[in-house]
């Protein structure tokens, strides 16, 4: 197993975020994580990522216990993350930002200035390369976060909303992306809001409510599940439904 | 590095090596000394200040660490000045990881304060440590016992030995900014959660940046003692040393490499001539001047001259291609 997250909870004085959350990741999957706002996907996540430490449970990865491990030791493992608002290096080129994950495991500057022009063209941004990182827009950004995690070399990546806040045609372009990504033999984490995205990307969803995994299955199976329907639309709706 | 950016550079270089001997007077010549020791603490300033982004208020501490050992050398061991400064380096890399521990825990200006803090602190404790002078502080050797004590009329040796100094700190960084350091530094400086995300070390980048940083101000200082030959806790310690440093590479440009050094052939010789033509009434007329400066800087250019210079070459280079 890739990744194996057991009785993760994250309590912020006397409310749990992540209230007993279990999870289990074989490599090359592509698992998506969904729920609605205040679900606690994002708050999992980051314990995942090493950001936020749990207050209980343990978290493996590759069969090391990285519970307590700052992000940058996760990176090393082989674990990279997005952010869903997407942070730029300022004062540093598109190239340059890249070159940041790409030192990881290519300490000399010469060869991160090829990995990051690898990561470059894969993503689509090589045109780009010499501007300043801030003049990307919300797209070119997210597509910058991702060239800058792929650098790392990672086994998994996690993605936060990669695909919040674009049009359609970019949302395209990011799925294209995504699945070239995968292809790769990287394994993915997406977590998303827009379902149809989630239909079209992931063999798996897990789905968050109130701090637990309430379900799991393909995309069908779980938008067909009871809890889930309750959990996004309301009692009412469900008994609209019935 | 671009043909005319070398060339560039090639003049600058020439410039600074005959440019006091030109002057041939020696209040020029000494200014020109002082120019260039401030470039040099303003420029140890900037890889921690304006690379990694944590702008330490505090710089002054190891300042006064390099200048007071330097006279405690002389006046405690009989040895030149000189041969303290490799006590003071190994005193700044103590304090920097002393220091270190708990400050980089902070981020923002709640770094700049606590920095201001321990400077504060160690400039009250040496007031009141009889050992090193307390108040009155420390002399130097009036008359050279050898050439070792480095003591000369002329300022003209001091700005040689200072633009050593300067040129290895320089090439230093000019390798840094183009290694893992310098991209690593710069990274965390502008945004640490996705620098961390990336396999940046953080606090360890910061520690390696004030090591680098807080060695070569306790040089600085270091050279300041040997050439002044005296110092007291307000002239090494005091508030005003870390805040010269942080006004010159902030009007230079923070975070480039010769932005510090620009800010210093700015601001020391508008110190020195306002205090001289000014007298004792009017000194300090120039800290009115840097109030000035920062208020300006804060509204119209917080990148420094750099900044400025990028804008201007973005704007020619436009309406180069425009007109192509």
């Amino acid at each position: 197993m890739l990744l194996e997250a057991k009785g993760i909870i994250k309590a912020f004085g006397s409310f749990h975020a992540v209230d007993g959350a279990d999870f289990g990741l074989e490599e090359h999957e592509l698992v998506g994580l969904i729920g609605p706002n205040g679900a606690g996907k994002s708050t999992f996540f980051n314990c995942i990522a090493g950001d936020t430490v749990p207050t209980a449970g343990t978290i493996r990865f590759r069969g090391i216990d990285v519970t307590r491990l700052a992000p940058d030791r996760h990176a090393r493992l082989g674990l990279a993350r997005t952010f869903q608002v997407p942070i730029v290096f300022e004062g540093m080129t598109v190239g340059e930002n890249v070159m940041v994950g790409a030192f990881l495991r290519h300490p000399q500057a010469r060869r991160a200035v090829e990995k990051a022009a690898e990561m470059l063209e894969f993503t689509g941004l090589a045109a780009q390369a010499r501007m300043p990182g801030t003049a990307l827009g919300t797209a070119g950004r997210k597509r910058l976060g991702i060239a800058r995690a792929l650098a790392t070399e990672p086994n998994l990546l996690l993605l936060d909303e990669a695909l919040a806040g674009l049009t359609s045609g970019e949302m395209e372009a990011a799925i294209e992306l995504l699945t070239r990504i995968h292809a790769r033999g990287i394994t993915l984490i997406v977590v998303e809001h827009i379902m149809e995205v989630i239909h079209r990307l992931a063999e798996r969803v897990l789905v968050f409510h109130q701090g637990r995994v309430i379900a799991q299955g393909t995309p069908a199976e779980v938008t067909a599940d009871e809890a889930v329907i309750e959990a996004y639309l309301g009692r009412r709706a469900r008994g609209r439904r019935g | 590095m671009t043909r005319p950016a070398r060339a560039a550079l090639l003049v600058g270089a020439v410039l600074l090596v005959i440019a006091p001997v030109l002057a041939g007077n020696a209040f020029y010549q000494r200014i020109a000394a002082l120019v260039v020791l401030a470039a040099i603490s303003a420029s140890a300033w900037n890889v921690i200040g304006g690379y990694a982004g944590q702008v330490s208020f505090g710089h002054a501490v190891y300042f006064g660490i390099g200048a007071y050992a330097s006279l405690l050398a002389f006046t405690k061991l009989g040895l030149p000045p000189i041969a303290g400064a490799p006590l003071g380096i190994l005193a700044s890399f103590v304090l920097s990881v002393i220091m270190g521990l708990p400050t980089f825990r902070l981020r923002g200006h709640y770094f700049s304060m606590a920095t201001i803090a321990i400077a504060e602190l160690v400039e009250l404790l040496v007031t009141n440590w009889r050992f090193a002078g307390g108040a009155i502080g420390l002399m130097g050797p009036a008359t050279p016992r050898s050439v070792a004590d480095l003591l000369f009329r002329s300022a003209l040796p001091y700005y040689g030995l200072f633009l050593v100094v300067l040129a290895i700190l320089l090439a230093l960084t000019w390798w840094m900014e183009r290694s893992r350091m310098g991209f690593y530094l710069r990274a965390l400086g502008s945004g640490e959660r996705a620098a961390e995300s990336l396999g940046v070390p953080i606090r360890r980048y910061k520690l390696y940046a004030l090591l680098i940083s807080g060695a070569f101000t306790s040089v600085a200082g270091s050279l300041y003692a040997v050439m002044i030959g005296f110092v007291d806790p307000s002239s090494g310690f005091g508030i005003l040393v870390s805040v010269n440093m942080v006004v010159m590479a902030a009007l230079g440009g923070a975070g480039t490499l010769f932005g510090p050094l620009v800010g210093a052939i700015i601001l020391v010789p508008l110190a020195e001539m306002t205090n001289a033509f000014l007298g004792g009434g009017g000194a300090g007329a120039a800290y009115v001047a840097y109030g000035v400066i920062i208020m300006l800087m804060a509204r119209y250019s917080p990148g420094g001259l750099a900044q400025w210079a990028r804008e201007i070459r973005a704007l020619v280079s436009g309406r180069r291609r425009r007109a192509a």
